[in-house]
């Protein structure tokens, strides 16, 4: 949980990097602006890679219900604004951005990764713990990729921004802009825009992007012009560098 | 080692001083070059040694300022060029005169620097001031003579090596040939003969067919300092190339690639740009080199390529706080490195204006501070030490009251002596040790 957290902040951080270095003395400093796409790609395959509440071992100490509690996608399915259930609920179903629920569980309390990382707010990496795994196996990342393709569909359909959940709004168009600004390093460099550039990337990704990431189309996106007005301008200026 | 000089390098425009981008000493270690972020140059030079006041022997004083590089504005791609000099390259003297090479991102420049102490006296034709006389005035005529006057230095750019980078040049180095320097950007490394300039010859290339696929740059370059046929360029993935001039007219495929595996327990967010090589440096016999990276200097052995025969750490007290010297920009800093004359110690640059040396003989090591109360003449430089926790001494810093906005990233040592110059932001401090100025 908290390593999604902290690559949200580190996801944030490195965008925010991006879009200054665009104005910036001398031209694109290469070199920088490589570094922070590959930490924008670290942070975004942890952030997409990992659930917002890993499924516990059985020999968890914690009371678990007889089915293991289900990964982010499924968990995706908390209706928003409430509180998550306790993990002896059955998921009810619907559709909901995966990213928001983690932030709203994180926010009221720390759900069911009961035996780690349980302090809101922890500053600095955590070391690796053993429920939170950052490496997952190739079938899971099938499970994994699917978030990919939720923030894509409803980046679609603009939804109504609940209330009070400007929050998740937030971490809602970060995941955006993930997808939107694939694992590629196109989007610094090239005088067009991402959203002209045919299929990025793919040949030149590293072995560990999962297909399903490498699915999503960013150049596609960015040409949507719902998709456009929904993104809040921070992520509008990426589009466009 | 001793405070010895202080120098501020002031722009003159009423704006203050600038920041020192580049230092460089030249081979004899008479002079001594900076560059600064106005694109201007100041040679300092050595006064010779006194008998008659022992104290002043060997005093760095300014022997000439100029302003290299201009900025300039790319219409093609409405880019500004920055003036910065980026390095500073010595070219081994030849004559009377002394040579220069001073680069910034985009054109590498070759400066003559000639002394003037004398001057024609006595013309015929014209009077002192240089006005032509009354010829009717004239009546005999005299030979001009040579009277010595105040010594000028004169600074004249005698090439300009323009229009052979797309990317920022970062490294130039002249070859033991003296008739050939390389210089390299994130991209690509240009093979330059010293008196032609409208065409260059590229070495090395590693841009991808697509610019996606990109996964590295070059971030330092260097020529072997004997074999005119040998250079070494490092990347930001932390690998070093060597690679040979003979093999191949592109030199692409390294003869050598030197390479750690990275230690899995320290895998973070930021392992990659703290693995990415800052400055990479030949020992004075050639036969190693030494790298910086974030948080390590190592020094490798031609012959092994595995992994580094020493690692040194510089403040590894900062690996817990990769996060916000991210946040803070200061992960990118680029530290340099260097050699002392006998290739036994080396030093590097850290935060809070404190430099590290390393002795690779007796493995001790020590944090001296560039500032102005330790710089007053013949005060004796204080080891510091930074204080991670746990016991704390008398004038420790903690590790939260670093400054990290006075970062020593330029250093240079004599290339025979033990005087050492420090760039700290718009200050250049130059110590020498007046104890062991011999070499051991």
């Amino acid at each position: 949980m908290e390593f999604k957290l902290e690559a949200h902040r580190i996801v944030s951080i490195s965008l925010g990097k991006i879009y200054s270095a665009r104005g910036q003395r001398g031209g694109l400093k290469l070199h920088k602006n490589l570094l922070v796409s590959l930490v924008l790609r670290s942070a975004r395959q942890v952030y997409l890679s990992e659930p917002c509440c890993p499924p516990e071992p059985p020999a968890a100490p914690r009371a678990l219900p007889e089915e293991p509690p289900p990964p982010c996608a499924a968990a995706a399915a908390w209706a928003p604004g409430e509180p998550p259930p306790p993990p002896d609920e059955a998921p009810r179903g619907g559709p909901r951005r995966p990213g928001a629920d983690c932030e709203s569980a994180r926010a009221r309390r720390c759900c069911c990764c009961g035996c780690c990382c349980c302090e809101a707010g922890g500053g600095g990496a955590a070391p690796p713990l053993p429920c939170c795994s950052r490496k997952r196996g190739a079938g899971e990342r099938g499970q994994a990729g699917s978030p990919v393709k939720k923030p894509r569909r409803e980046a679609e359909e603009p939804p109504p921004p609940p209330p009070g959940e400007q929050e998740d709004m937030e971490t809602g168009n970060v995941a955006n802009l993930i997808s939107i600004f694939g694992s590629s390093f196109s989007g610094l460099l090239g005088k067009d825009p991402p959203g002209r550039r045919r299929a990025p990337r793919d040949g030149g990704e590293a072995a560990a992007a999962a297909p399903a990431e490498a699915a999503a189309e960013p150049g596609q996106i960015c040409c949507d012009e719902p998709v456009l007005r929904t993104l809040n301008p921070w992520s509008t200026a990426i589009v466009a560098f | 080692m001793e405070g010895e000089s202080i120098y501020e390098v002031d722009s003159g425009d009423g704006l203050g001083a600038d920041i020192i981008s580049t230092v460089e000493f030249n081979h004899t270690g008479e002079l001594l070059a900076t560059g600064d972020k106005g694109g201007r140059v100041v040679i300092f030079q050595r006064e010779p040694e006194s008998k008659n006041e022992p104290y002043s022997q060997g005093e760095y004083n300014v022997y000439s300022t100029f302003q290299s590089h201009e900025p300039e504005f790319d219409y093609l791609k409405s880019l500004e060029i920055e003036e910065k000099i980026n390095k500073i390259k010595w070219l081994p003297q030849q004559n009377a005169a002394h040579s220069l090479l001073s680069t910034n991102d985009k054109t590498i420049k070759l400066w003559k620097i000639t002394e003037r102490d004398k001057r024609p006296e006595g013309y015929n034709l014209k009077d002192e001031e240089g006005k032509l006389k009354d010829l009717s005035t004239v009546t005999s005529l005299q030979v001009p003579v040579l009277k010595p006057m105040d010594l000028m230095v004169e600074v004249t750019p005698r090439r300009i090596f323009a229009n052979g980078h797309t990317y920022h040049v970062n490294s130039i180095s002249v070859n033991s040939d003296c008739e050939t320097y390389m210089s390299a950007d994130d991209l690509r490394i240009n093979l330059w003969h010293l008196a032609i300039t409208d065409r260059s010859f590229n070495i090395v290339d590693i841009k991808p067919a697509n610019m996606e696929d990109l996964t590295e740059v070059i971030t330092a370059s260097e020529f072997h300092p004997h074999h005119c046929n040998l250079f070494v360029y490092s990347s930001s993935k932390g690998s070093l190339r060597l690679c040979d001039m003979r093999a191949s007219a592109l030199c692409d495929k390294h003869s050598k690639l030197y390479e750690e595996p990275e230690d899995p327990s320290n895998r973070s967010f930021f392992s990659e740009i703290i693995s990415s090589v800052s400055d990479v440096k030949f020992s004075h016999s050639g036969r190693y080199m030494l790298t910086r990276d974030y948080l390590t200097v190592k020094v490798w052995d031609l012959n092994m390529e595995t992994k580094p025969v020493e690692t040194y750490q510089v403040h590894d007290y900062l690996r817990s706080k990769l996060c916000s010297l991210y946040e803070n920009d200061c992960i990118f800093d680029k530290f340099e490195c260097a050699w002392n004359g006998s290739d036994s110690v080396i030093m590097t640059g850290a935060y809070n204006n404190f430099f590290r040396m390393f002795d690779r003989n007796t493995k001790r090591d020590v944090t001296l501070e560039a500032s102005r109360e330790s710089s007053k003449p013949r005060a004796i430089l204080k080891p510091r030490r930074v204080c991670v926790g746990g016991k704390r001494r008398k004038d420790d810093i903690s590790v939260d009251s670093l400054d990290f906005t006075k970062k020593i990233l330029h250093t240079a040592w004599h290339p025979t002596e033990n005087i050492i110059a420090i760039a700290a932001t718009n200050n250049l401090y130059i110590f020498q040790d007046k104890v062991n100025s011999e070499m051991h």
